[in-house]
């Protein structure tokens, strides 16, 4: 890993269009500020990892648990599928947001 | 930098299959979906993998749940899904279930935004870091 001294006001190029720059430094906590382009993703990496296990939470919902979820919700809850056709959402919504 | 925000369209139809234009947190090995209604009133679909078999989300359309639920999309932030400005998104979250209903959350952090028309999507992570990675699908009473 690449360790770096920056002062306050100084910046990190990484690549040719992201820039990291200190602004402030009060006790144990540092404001960063990124400039990169829309394209790439910052997040926070607590809130990225808490997404990968989200994400991987999501997908072992097993097959039992989603027909109960479907009965509950007035769908038939023995496999049979209701419609197959994709459908606009938030069609029982007013409009406006 | 432009900050125009883009419209969620209420009306535009899912399309039958989607190819992520970013990677998914997790997934960054799965592109395409196939889109497959789960129920008669657009609530739920379920998103399952071109490549991996038994692969597959649960998504919900949120309005059902969360009727309040109306975050502002910056043109910016979707342009992976090649949108216009003048386009419209849909607007899913992913749900999480262990037993049923009762304990169904959704991901209303990170929803996946999708141009029906392109038949693109992308997870997006909301500036509004107060929105919750698990809020439950039914109100808590009292």
């Amino acid at each position: 890993m690449l360790i770096l001294t920056r002062r306050v006001g100084e910046s990190i190029v990484v690549g040719d269009d992201i820039v990291l720059t200190v602004f402030e430094v009060r006790g144990d906590a540092v404001r960063i500020g990124i400039d990169a382009p829309r394209s790439v993703r910052v997040n926070r990496k607590e809130i990225y990892e808490e997404l990968q296990r989200s994400n991987a939470q999501a997908v072992s919902s097993s097959d039992d648990a989603v027909d109960a979820l479907r009965g509950a919700l007035g769908a038939p809850a023995d496999g049979a599928p209701a419609a197959l056709q994709p459908g606009g959402p938030d069609t029982e919504t007013p409009a406006g947001n | 930098m432009e900050h125009s925000t883009i419209a969620r369209s209420r009306t535009a139809t899912l399309p039958d299959r989607i190819t992520f234009a970013a990677p998914i947190p997790g997934f960054e090995d799965e592109r395409d979906f196939t889109v497959t209604a789960l129920d008669a009133h657009g609530v739920l679909y379920a998103l399952r993998s071109d490549k991996t078999p038994g692969l597959r989300f649960v998504v919900a359309s949120p309005g059902r749940f969360f009727p309040d639920y109306a975050p502002l999309l910056d043109a910016s932030d979707v342009s992976a899904l090649g949108v216009a400005d003048d386009d419209e998104v849909l607007l899913l979250v992913i749900v999480t279930v262990t037993n049923g209903i009762t304990d169904a959350t959704a991901n209303l952090l990170a929803p996946i935004v999708i141009a029906a028309e392109r038949g693109t999507a992308l997870q997006l992570v909301l500036a509004d870091a107060d929105l919750p990675l698990r809020a439950p699908l039914l109100r808590q009473a009292g």
